[in-house]
């Protein structure tokens, strides 16, 4: 059986129209617009089998929206070749679109005036779904997501992780096979992650559908996909199984500490300081993962610290460590 | 207070300078009726050859100069300050110490009205020439007459606007009363035919109505229909509305303002 | 058919959203009557000061107002509101979803919105053209009221496809949320006779923003104004700017797509 999707040699240029400051610019850019080539995505090849969870990984503006937009359809390529269930995604065969799904998480298809409910159905009659296959689907759902208390609100008045839920699910109604999903944990709180975490594997379990999918967090990879593909810069980095992956990056740890004078030490002594603009209470250092002990006794022992955290770095600093040398 | 209105001038302008493209669309939209009705009625005196009196020519100046009272006269306080009550935007100009309906609406509706008539002035002179009318029985006393009649008439449309939308504070469904009153302006004013061929019930109500303030009297101030005595009388009833108006508007305003601060909103 | 149960389906849809709002319809049906109310006293006034507007009689008048009223109810029904929503779905993305849809996108855009109060307008449009041309008595023929139909069809096709145009010009100018105001400028021009128009503007109305042709063209015909020869041409005008219009949808389409470039 050939797989599921097929990418060969895939590329899209983008072309950017490079604007000057000033009035005199302005209208000469209108006569002649001059173009500045930005390369999204560069050749990239890969396979994925049906059934398959692959977590798709890069850097912000490394290029994995646009791959997925074009998998989808919605973006046609500039270059190469994409087969997705026999089909080429970007001539969007009403076939292909009944067989497959992009859940972005940052954007909604459900309207906010009105109960999920309803544009369920309307769902059903835009996806041609009959009413026996629509309701068995739903109970399945149901029973994965507990949609039913959701269904009778409007959209507008539930949470967000609410909405994710219908989101997804609205999406899934048809039962497509292939299933493309960007960032579909974004805003969610821990539980909420984890929830549409669960249901996906289970999903994947029940029906054997084909999952590629983005993530900002590492935790949604980890727990879902046992191979990672990674892109950055447009180009293909790595193609392959989770484990070897941690084995190739080097493994970091961050330590974050909360200080009496944060400015008066130098920490740099004992791992690379980091920024960290969401916390910027904090001081930040990284080290390795098998340092970690020593590290955190040492500072423990010789700093005034209130308070000392231990995580993982966020998955864009691993591969921007990883892959921009 | 000058420097408050210099500054407000100063935002104000800026702000609606940004919108100029919209401002244009909505120019052209504004233009529609009034040509349209002159259209009809020189088309009706022409095939009759006047009708109730009035010639064709007395119609194509009597709209072309509608075109500019109406200008001057009306107001689109509603779009400016109709849903900052609804969203609560209101609280943050309440706690300043100025009016906001009296000051920084206000002028930023006369901003709006310079740069319409700027953009509208040429489109004037291209129908002038394109309807050719005769103004042979304008005098310059009339004109100059008809400025503090303009601007004593748009200050009383601005206040039942104002007050109007100050409705806001009670019900959510401001934009439908504005509307109707929309029909009345329509009705009373002279904006659709000159008063004197609407029916006789009309005419008689629209003398107790302001309405006639904003269009029919201005504009027969500037054409000299008018005799000394209905001159004075106009003014009268101008400043007698003005007012009637100012008292309405403080009192919904106080009373709404009062509403909304209980209410928390 | 399944576009029917589509229609149907959108039509459910949109009930629902208005049955949140039901105090706001029996107002808005009201401020309507007025507005009908509003147009009869002013064709009355008219017509007590003259016999015929332009050559056209009272009874035509009424039938006008019904056919305008006709294209005003389609403008608030269907192409404001859509509208609005287009717009909405270019800033915030999910146009995509609209694209990824296995429906004709077109249609999609068309009808995902509909001001389900707006049916009594429609009621009442009909209403008024059948009183007009009741009263217009023995001079139309049935030859006359099918051309009449087909016309005011063709014409209400022709600016259906402007409205396609000029919102599928957003997909090549993103800041384009005035793309339908010109529409919406001149619609009231439709309410009297182009003929009674000065020339320039007759010009405008009936082909730069085609308001005349929905409205006062398909009057003509019911009036025998029209030979076979111009009934033709303003149906394959219909015909043509509808092609037109699909084939600026699908480049447009592509242009977002990245397609053309």
């Amino acid at each position: 059986m050939s797989p599921t999707i097929t990418v060969q040699q895939l590329s899209k240029t983008y072309q950017v129209p490079e604007r000057e400051g000033g009035f005199g610019a302005a209208v000469r850019s209108f006569f002649k617009r001059k173009y500045k080539d930005v390369k999204a995505v560069q050749q990239v090849d890969f396979k994925i089998e049906q059934g398959e969870v692959v977590g798709f990984l890069g850097p912000n503006g490394a290029g994995k929206t646009t791959t997925l937009k074009m998998l989808s359809g919605l973006l046609h390529p500039t270059g190469g070749k994409a087969e997705v269930l026999g089909f080429t995604p970007w001539e969007l065969r009403p076939d292909y679109l009944r067989s497959m799904t992009l859940v972005m998480g940052q954007r909604n298809r459900l309207s906010w005036d009105i109960p999920a409910a309803d544009s369920f159905l309307l769902n059903q009659a835009i996806y041609r779904i009959p009413d026996d296959e629509y309701k068995k689907t739903y109970k399945e759902l149901d029973e994965l997501l507990e949609l039913e208390p959701l269904m009778k609100k409007p959209v507008r008045n539930l949470s967000l992780g609410e909405r994710m839920k219908c989101e997804i699910a609205a999406g899934l109604l048809h039962r497509p096979k292939v299933l493309f999903l960007d960032e579909p944990t974004i805003g969610l709180d821990i539980t909420g992650q984890v929830r549409i975490r669960e249901f996906l594997r289970e999903y994947n379990k029940r029906t054997g559908a084909t999952i590629l999918l983005t993530s900002h967090y590492m935790a949604d990879v980890t727990a879902l996909c046992e191979r990672i593909i990674i892109i950055h810069h447009g180009n293909l980095k790595y193609d392959g199984g989770i484990s070897d992956l941690s084995k190739k990056i080097a493994p970091f740890k961050l330590i974050g500490m909360m200080l009496t004078e944060p400015d008066s030490h130098d920490l740099s002594k004992y791992g690379e300081p980091v920024q960290n603009e969401e916390d910027a209470a904090k001081k930040y250092i990284q080290v390795k993962a098998e340092d970690v002990t020593r590290v955190t006794s040492k500072l423990l022992a010789d700093l005034p610290i209130h308070d000392i955290t231990i995580t993982d770095p966020p998955i864009e600093d691993v591969i921007e460590q990883a892959f921009n040398q | 207070m000058y420097l408050i209105f210099q500054r407000l001038w100063q935002v104000n302008w800026a702000e609606q300078w940004q919108y100029r493209a919209n401002m244009l669309m909505y120019l052209l939209y504004w233009l529609v009726s009034p040509i349209m009705y002159l259209a009809v009625w020189t088309s009706i005196a022409n095939a009759n050859g006047s009708v109730n009196g009035f010639t064709a020519n007395d119609f194509i100046t009597y709209y072309m100069t509608l075109l500019i009272c109406d200008q001057v006269t009306s107001n689109i306080v509603i779009h400016i300050f109709g849903y900052k009550i609804q969203d609560g935007t209101l609280s943050g100009e309440l706690v300043k110490p100025i009016h906001p309906m009296l000051t920084n609406a206000l002028i930023n509706n006369i901003a709006f009205k310079v740069l319409m008539i700027l953009g509208f002035l040429p489109i004037w002179v291209i129908l002038f020439f394109l309807f050719k009318p005769d103004f042979s029985s304008v005098a310059l006393s009339g004109v100059l007459l008809s400025i503090p009649a303009m601007i004593l008439g748009f200050f009383v449309s601005y206040m039942i606007s104002a007050a109007i939308t100050a409705l806001a504070f009670w019900t959510t469904r401001v934009y439908s009363i504005h509307e109707f009153y929309f029909a009345l302006i329509l009705l009373f004013s002279g904006q659709f035919v000159p008063l004197p061929l609407m029916p006789k019930l009309v005419q008689d109500i629209a003398q107790y109505l302001p309405f006639q303030l904003f269009m029919y009297y201005p504009i027969q101030l500037i054409l000299g229909k008018l005799s000394t005595e209905q001159i004075i009388q106009g003014f009268v009833s101008g400043v007698i509305w003005l007012g009637i108006s100012t008292v309405l508007f403080n009192w919904v305003w106080k009373n709404g303002v009062k509403r909304y601060s209980a209410v928390g909103a | 058919m399944h576009t029917l149960k589509l229609l149907s389906s959108f039509f459910k849809v949109n009930v629902q959203m208005s049955l949140a709002y039901r105090a706001d319809t029996v107002v808005n049906i009201l401020l309507n009557l007025m507005w009908l109310g509003w147009e009869l006293l002013s064709l009355n006034i008219i017509f007590s000061n003259t016999t015929t507007l332009g050559g056209w009689g009272f009874a035509e008048l009424i039938a006008l107002l019904g056919v305008f009223r006709l294209v005003n109810t389609l403008m608030m029904a269907l192409i404001w509101p859509n509208t609005e929503k287009f717009n909405q779905s270019i800033r915030d993305g999910s146009m995509d979803y609209t694209i990824l849809q296995p429906v004709n996108s077109m249609f999609l855009v068309t009808f995902s919105r509909i001001t389900v109060w707006r049916i009594w307008d429609l009621i009442l449009a009909i209403t008024l053209i059948v009183v007009g041309i009741n009263m217009t008595g023995d001079t139309t023929t049935a030859l006359h009221i099918l051309t009449f139909i087909l016309l005011a069809t063709t014409g209400t096709i022709v600016i259906y496809s402007l409205w396609i145009v000029l919102i599928a010009l957003t997909f090549w100018f993103t800041k384009f949320d005035n793309n339908v105001t010109i529409l919406h400028a001149l619609l009231d021009s439709g309410r009297y006779p182009a003929t009674v128009y000065p020339v320039w503007l007759r010009v405008i109305v009936t082909f730069i923003v085609p308001i005349a042709v929905a409205t006062t063209i398909p009057l003509q015909a019911l009036r025998g104004d029209l030979n076979l020869g111009q009934v033709a041409i303003f149906f394959f005008v219909g015909v043509g700017s509808f092609i037109i219009a699909s084939q600026v949808w699908k480049a447009g389409l592509k242009r977002y797509s990245g397609a053309s470039s």
